[in-house]
């Protein structure tokens, strides 16, 4: 983002609209940030109800943040331990062995028969937002439903701590999130690191097998390039579809020549 | 909201629980009158209350209160059936144990 913003202000700056050049930047960043807020607010969180006893407002009617990730949606797993029923909802008090929250359901009046009232014991799967009155927060249910599959309990605890890890320590590797955070990032910068064979297997896919076979020699090859008639040696390819398979490669930005048009090495190995 | 929690625990973490409410989940080995054995990562002796409905074979969930002779006094039982992945429900108690934080209070 850094280096698009001061390549835009270059361009315009020459021709004197430095103006339009920070506007084009700011506007850029300014959109950008305010995407990724947007949606880690509507993120649906999963969260262990320890997680929403910890979970205090900072001050009056300040938002509400997990890991210090604002938090709105969340989803929830629980014994029902109590119900409170009323007209126009009811109350549980959900337990997940982490905590006890209050759920309110809220009822719909014309079609009473789509808010089942679930039976103390049963373990319930909760999709609501988080609120807060007088200080005392609940969770106010769009969707419940009950576990038929217990195992669903113990992956939703993992779930949830995955969660919490990926945003306190970083997303794990592979998951692709880290990189996803900064788009082309991944070639520009970190080379061929940790996890960006992955990167050069995805240039590498849609070359031809000759293609991938010189890539692999050159791979594996000693020294600052190998000159086509190493190559060919090796391969046994002709000279004529080397010379097309390399160039395959240098438009993927695979490998390099070196000393003449006939002689490759690998980029930034 | 209430801070209670009930951790989650194998047969390994007995010893650190004694008086303590906890949550066990494991599978029935054995049913005799009132006492039950479950394997949760090793086998638990649990004296079951009335209400009690279990099947030797079955999975169950047992909240329960651990005595000192590291047997469960059974308060609530539930019955799961026989999909329960062991291995997935012994891996969430370590995890428990590990990140603290999301499930005990300390």
């Amino acid at each position: 983002m850094t280096s698009y913003g001061g390549y835009a202000r270059t361009g315009y700056g020459t021709q004197g609209g430095e103006d339009g050049g920070g506007f084009m930047s700011a506007s850029q960043q300014g959109s950008q940030g305010g995407e990724r807020k947007s949606n880690k607010d509507d993120a649906l969180r999963p969260v262990t109800i320890k997680q929403l006893v910890d979970c205090k407002e900072s001050y009056k009617d300040a938002e509400l943040s997990i890991d210090g990730v604002p938090v709105t949606h969340v989803t929830l797993v629980g014994q029902v331990r109590s119900v409170t029923p009323a007209t126009i909802n009811n109350t549980y008090r959900l337990d997940d062995g982490t905590g006890i929250v209050e759920i309110k359901q809220w009822i719909d009046a014309e079609n009473p028969d789509k808010s089942p009232r679930f039976a103390p014991d049963t373990y319930l799967r909760v999709f609501g937002h988080l609120r807060t009155f007088n200080g005392k927060l609940s969770v106010n249910a769009s969707r419940m439903r009950p576990i038929e599959d217990f195992n669903e309990v113990n992956y939703h605890l993992l779930e949830a701590t995955y969660v919490h890890l990926s945003l306190t320590k970083g997303a794990a590797a592979g998951g692709g999130q880290q990189q996803g955070g900064d788009g082309d990032g991944m070639f520009v910068d970190s080379g061929y690191g940790a996890g960006d064979a992955r990167a050069v297997q995805a240039r590498l896919a849609p070359c031809s097998r000759n293609a991938q076979a010189i890539f692999k020699f050159l791979l594996n090859a000693a020294g600052d390039g190998q000159h086509i008639s190493q190559v060919s040696s090796f391969t046994g390819l002709s000279n004529k579809d080397i010379m097309s398979a390399a160039e395959e490669l240098l438009n993927e930005g695979l490998v390099y020549t070196t000393e003449d048009d006939e002689t490759w090495a690998i980029l930034e190995m | 909201m209430e801070a209670t929690a009930n951790p989650r625990i194998t047969c390994a973490y007995l010893n650190s629980y004694v008086g303590k409410n906890v949550i066990v989940v494991g599978k029935v080995l054995q049913l005799r009158g009132e006492e039950a054995l479950i394997d949760a990562d090793g086998n638990i002796t649990a004296h079951l209350n009335r209400e009690a409905h279990l099947a030797a074979g079955n999975g169950v969930q047992i909240i329960g209160k651990v005595n000192p002779d590291l047997s469960i006094k059974c308060l609530s039982s539930m019955d799961l059936g026989t999909g329960v992945d062991y291995n997935l429900a012994n891996t969430v108690v370590e995890i428990s144990h590990q990140h603290r934080s999301l499930f005990a209070y300390d």
